[in-house]
Formats: C-alpha cells, structure tokens, sequence
C-alpha cells in the first residue's frame, strides 16, 4: 500500500482541496449560526446529542470552539497525523485509512467537523456498539491537531465501496 | 422462584447421562461401575418412559455434576461447552421458542458472558460489571449488583466487557473493570469482600475481563495486558476472605528470555479464564502475546511465558510443566484459548489447545510432551508449519521494521477467542474459524503515557482477503486429536459466538447478524435459525428447571474485534448494538 499519500496529491488536486476545504468551513460558520439559535432552547441540544450515544458521555456541545492551532492542510503535518493514527488507531480499532471501526468512515465523509473530531480523540466517546477511550493524556494538542488534519485529508478523498 | 434439583420424576423426561472426559484411574473403575448402573437405570427409563435412545457413550463423569445445571465457564472443567440435556433434539428444536428476554438496559460492548445456571438460578453479568441473579425459568431478576468502578475505567482501551462470573462456596466471584477481585453473596447478591489486584494506572488500564476461576479455595485470573508494556501477572487470593495467596510474573525473569529491560515493557497476561482438573489438582490457563505486539527487535529472545500453555499448582503457583507454542512472537498469537481435555482413540486423556497462530496442539496432559499437532486454518503463512515431535515453528517469517509484510492468520487469529464445543457421542469438536489475513509494517514503538494506549510496535495494519481468494468465516466439525474434518459451514461474516453443543444432537451458534442457530451435530445440516437483531458474541448454554430445558443465547454485538473487521467487511460498520439474553424452549 501506498506509504506516502501526500506525495501522490499533485500541485492541481492540492489547489483544489483547499477551495473545497475553505468551502466546507464556510458552511460550517453557517451552521454555527444555526447552531446559536438552537442554544437558545436549551433542552433541544443535549436531547439530540443523548440520541445519538447511549447517555454515558455528557453532551459537550457547551464547550467553546478552540482555536485550530497548525495548518490542517499542511502536508506534512498531514504525513505525521497518518503516522501517529497507523501505528496507534489503526490496528483493532479504526483499520487502514479509518476504514474499520464501528464509527463513519473517514473517506469521503462530507460532514467531518475537525472541531468535533478534536474532542472525540480528546475526551473518547461511548456508543452502543462500542467505546473509544479518551486519547487526551496520550497526545498533546498538536498531535491530536495533526491527527484532525490526516482525516479531513481522508474525508476529502472519494469514498471506497 | 424455583430452586429445587430436578426430581425423579424430572429425570424420566429424558435420559440425561453424566459427561465429562478427563478422569484418574480411580475415577475409570468408578466410571465402569457407573456405566453398568446407568445402563441398568436407561433400560428402566426408556421402558417406563418409552421416549428418546439412549445416547452410546460410556464417559462418565463426577457423580456431583447435575445435568441441569451450568456450573462453570465452559460447563465442565475439560472445557467441553457440553449439555448432557437432550428434550430439545433434531426432533423438535424447529419449534423453539422464547421463553424470556433479559435486557440489563446497558449496552456498551453488547454481551460477552457466558451465564452460569445453578439450581433454577442464573446468575451472568452485563457492561459495566453489572451482575444479575435471575429465576432461570422466567427471568425475574434475583437481585442486581451494581459495583462503584474507578472512573480510570473510562480511560481504558479494554473497558465495559465482562465474559462472566464464577459460582461457589456460597458465593458469586467477579473480576472487576477496575482492577479487583469481588465475592458476593450467591443468595443476596450483597458484597462480602473486594480485593484490589491490578494498579490500572500502573499497568496501562490492566483490567479483569474474564471471570476468575476456582481451584478449590484458591481463586485465580489473569488480566488484560497482552498489547500494553507491563509484566502481565495471574493473581490467586483466598477465595473464602480474599487474602492474597501468590502472583504468577508471566514474563520469565531471565535474561536469556528478555534481554535488556525488555521484560518491563514485555506485556503477556492470561486474559481467559483458565480451568481446574480436580483429578489432578492442576490450573490450565494460556498466556497472550508478547509485547510489543509487531516488532521483536528489543526482546530477541524466546520471551518465556508469553504464548505458552501453563499447567501450575494452584496451592503455590508454581509451574508443573508449560509448553511455549510461538517462541519470540512477533505476529499477536496468543496462547490464551480454552484447555480442551478429550479422549483419543484409546480412551486416554489428551490436551488439545488451539493457538491463534491456526495450529491446535495435541499434547500429553500430565507433562505438556507434543502428541501431534494439525492446522486448523485454511490459511497460514506465518510459518512453513509446525513440527510435530517438537512443537516448535518451522522457519518462521518474522516481520521485520519499516518492512511491509502479509501474515495468514491475522492479529485477530485463527479464531477470535469464542470457544468450541465437544460433543462426546459424535467424538467431533465444533468451533468457530476465520480466513482474514492483514499486511503489517513493524515499527519501534515509542514511549507510551497514556493508559488508553497500546504497545503495538506497527506503523501500519491493514486486514486483506487471503491471497486469491475472499475473507470469510466458518463453522467447523473436527476430530480433535487428528483434525480430521467431518463437515464445515461457510459464513461470510466470520462468527465471533461461542459454540454450545447438546446431547440432543445439535450445534448452536450466531453471528454478527443476530441470527441464531441450531445445526446437526452429525452433519451441519441448519435445522432451526432466528433473528435476535444484534450480533452474537457471548457463550450460550443450556440448563433445565423443572424438567424443562432451555437454551440461552446472550445476543448484543460488541467487543474490538467487529470494528476492527469493519476494515474488510463494510457490512459491520452498520450493524446495530445491543444487550438482550434470550432463552428459548419447546413445547412439551
């Protein structure tokens, strides 16, 4: 398999993620919009999270957004985060480029929320099937940010059948 | 609720032999006199009764086992999975039907226990540590134990599975998610003491997912920690007040086996439960893998005890004989599967041990001396085979670092770590296997801080399909002691259940699906399947009250093994969770 993903992204396909990675931020900013108004119906919000886990993890939608601190779409930091999830979240877990695992895949995926995937390999996340544990004290904030930016870099590859 | 033996008049419902296999001299004679009774006594029931044939074989076992009940982990201490119950048979088991669901109501890694059924009683355990006693005929709940865990339990890879309890001298025995033994009342359900073991903060998340075992008053178990950089331990306390009795290291302090400080780091641990042969008074438990999991360029050595058999004495812990199944591992083959003890073709007593590498290893079971060995996956390239008079690989084809290689078995195993049965009328053993093998490139593995981390030594894993052909699973029937195969079903999801086998003639297992079934011991022939609706990965068992029998199939997808297999079955990602204990019956 192919070791060096970032080296096959040429300077065209490299140009055009980006326009398509600012697009997808733009959006998200929209929804932010939404999202204010939904806190102000307060029950509304941990109601939806709860439906979505079996109740064991508290909702952390309260939880300002942090400042992403390195470059997600810089390629190298792109290489360490493959780095970092191969050799921690792959095996038993999460498979080669996130294709196993009980979680949505990670290729192609049109709603990756690199905010929301900072909190999940931070603080873990229990569901019905399964549970991940918090990653927080194993990486600092950079290499959870550098492991944010491999799967946004998967989320915009096609997805595989 | 219901607690009395069955009655004569129960017995005369049908013809229930004793079973079990292993047996000392002493026990033969006593043995041949049983038989000759019992034959005596089958011919007056079968007149009177005028019902079922009488089953054919002559094993019989101690005379306190009452066929009614699950006792232990795999039923009997030779690790059979065998009902000697025969009401529900070929005959009628297409018109099981549910008797009654148990939902613990959590859900997290589905249910993974087999349950034990003494006297009318259930007694099994959900996520979380969460312990039921329930009246095994309706399912109305006993009493309910609910334990305050630790919350690093929450920071730990392994977390929220439990595989079982164990019942005796008054007590039911967990092994806990933070690290403890715990007795309980058997009647209340109250805690009488706790014994913390594993420091989970010391031991990157060590925990206790099986149910400990008893060796007479000496209450023993392994923890997690195969894939962690720890020297994984067995632990024994007093099984009447807790007090520690011995700590087995399973990395051998020797220099020779773990050079450097490479012990440290070395990980193996006995995460199964083990099993006690009383004949011998001896402890049968296996041992994991070797840490780090994929690269061995730290511990050049044989790494001593991981991937071995150990038979100890259960007074001391010391070891009477072990057997190293995959010297240096270097590919995640666990030695940690059940002890099978089964007769050969001249009724003597053989170990017959499954290793994840897709051998089973037929030894000599006072000594560990190999008696054969057979490969029990399709695929295999790890090694060229296994030599038979010594056990040992044959030029083994170790991954090497930054070196991207393809291992048949994959990490998961030739099996997953859900049991077989054996049946002692067909002589055949059934187990699950799978066809999965994974590329790995092995890689130093750096330091760790976290207690959700895993010492994997890999820079890379990615299951595949065997060369040339499509990953699947099976259910096979095989000769124990010279694998010869009599019959196999194909999956094309590899089945993560246990095996139950019955005296009725019949094989049940489920899959990742939630369906359940029922096969013919003889043949393979599906005589009865039904949707459960979440995946099967627990261990079913059969037991009766009143004279009735059931079947219980604890159903709810869960453990790592399923997503990781996501990675080449797409299907898994979306199938559901779940929790429910499901128990079915016949109409009389």
């Amino acid at each position: 398999m192919a070791m060096t993903p970032s080296a096959q992204v040429d300077g065209a396909r490299r140009r055009s993620l980006t326009r398509r990675l600012w697009a997808d931020l733009t959006r998200t900013k929209r929804r932010w919009t939404w999202g204010l108004l939904a806190l102000v119906l307060p029950l509304m919000l941990p109601v939806s999270v709860l439906a979505q886990t079996d109740g064991a993890s508290p909702p952390k939608a309260a939880e300002p957004q942090r400042d992403i601190s390195v470059d997600l779409t810089d390629l190298n930091r792109i290489d360490l985060g493959k780095l970092q999830f191969g050799s921690t979240c792959a095996a038993y877990c999460h498979g080669s480029e996130g294709r196993g695992g009980r979680a949505p895949a990670f290729l192609g995926r049109s709603d990756f929320d690199p905010h929301n995937a900072y909190r999940v390999i931070r603080d873990g996340r229990r569901g019905a099937g399964g549970v991940m544990p918090p990653f927080g004290q194993a990486f600092s904030e950079t290499q959870i940010w550098e492991l944010v930016a491999y799967l946004q870099h998967l989320a915009l590859q096609p997805a595989k059948p | 609720m219901t607690l009395s033996a069955p009655t004569t008049q129960s017995a005369l419902r049908w013809f229930v032999p004793s079973d079990t296999g292993t047996h000392s001299p002493r026990d033969r004679v006593r043995g041949l006199w049983g038989c000759v009774a019992c034959l005596v006594w089958a011919l007056v029931v079968a007149v009177l009764a005028g019902l079922h044939p009488v089953p054919a074989w002559g094993a019989v076992g101690p005379s306190d086992d009452d066929p009614a009940n699950w006792p232990q982990y795999h039923r009997t201490y030779n690790a059979w999975r065998f009902s000697p119950l025969n009401q529900i048979n070929k005959s009628n088991v297409s018109k099981l039907k549910v008797a009654w669901i148990h939902q613990p109501g959590v859900l997290t890694h589905g249910l993974q226990a087999t349950p034990i059924v003494i006297d009318g009683v259930m007694y099994t355990i959900a996520p979380d540590n969460q312990v039921f006693a329930l009246d095994a005929a309706t399912g109305k709940v006993i009493w309910r134990y609910a334990p305050k865990l630790d919350p690093i339990v929450k920071e730990v890879f392994y977390q929220s599975a439990s595989r079982g309890v164990t019942v005796g001298r008054g007590k039911v025995f967990i092994g806990s998610l933070d690290g403890r033994f715990i007795a309980l009342d058997q009647k209340t359900g109250k805690p009488l003491w706790s014994t913390q073991l594993s420091n989970l903060k010391e031991s990157f998340g060590a925990l206790f997912s099986s149910p400990p075992q008893l060796a007479g008053d000496v209450l023993f178990g392994g923890t997690t920690g195969g894939d962690q950089p720890i020297v994984g331990k067995i632990y024994a306390v007093n099984a009447d007040t807790g007090a520690r009795i011995w700590t087995f290291e399973i990395p051998k302090d020797d220099p020779k086996s773990w050079p450097g400080d490479s012990r440290k780091r070395g990980g193996g641990s006995a995460w199964l439960p083990g099993t006690y042969d009383p004949s011998t008074d001896t402890i049968y438990i296996g041992t994991s893998n070797a840490a780090p999991d994929f690269n061995r360029d730290d511990r050049l050595g044989d790494n001593l005890y991981t991937a071995t058999l150990l038979a100890l004495e259960p007074k001391t812990g010391r070891i009477k004989w072990h057997r190293q199944e995959v010297p240096n591992d270097t590919w995640d083959f666990d030695a940690a599967y059940e002890a099978l003890l089964v007769p050969d073709a001249k009724g003597k007593t053989r170990m017959v041990h499954l290793n994840k590498n897709g051998f089973v290893y037929v030894m000599d079971k006072d000594n560990g001396d190999m008696v054969d060995v057979w490969q029990f996956t399709e695929n295999m390239n790890w090694a060229k085979g296994v030599d038979r008079k010594t056990g040992q690989p044959i030029e083994p084809n170790y991954p090497e670092t930054s070196k991207q290689k393809l291992h048949c078995p994959n990490l998961l195993g030739a099996r997953s770590w859900n049991h077989g049965a054996y049946n002692p009328k067909t002589r055949l053993w059934y187990s699950h296997g799978m066809e999965v093998c994974n590329t790995v490139t092995s890689a130093k593995q750096g330091p760790l801080v976290a207690v959700s981390q895993l010492s994997l030594g890999l820079s890379e894993i990615t299951l595949v399909d065997p060369p040339g052909k499509k990953a699947d699973g099976w259910l096979g029937a095989f000769d124990p002691i010279t694998g010869r195969q009599a019959w196999k079903v194909r999956f094309d999801l590899p089945p993560l259940s246990s095996v139950l086998a019955t005296a009725g003639g019949l094989v049940f297992t489920g899959d990742m699906r939630g369906q359940l079934y029922a096969f013919d011991a003889d043949n393979g022939k599906q005589l009865w399947q039904f949707n459960a609706g979440s995946g099967a990965r627990g261990g079913p068992i059969s037991y009766a009250v009143d004279g009735r029998q059931y079947i219980a199939f604890p159903t709810g997808l869960g453990s790592h093994a399923p997503g990781f297999l996501t990675g080449l079955f797409s299907e898994i990602r979306d199938l559901p969770g779940g929790a429910a204990l499901i128990v079915f019956e016949v109409d009389r």
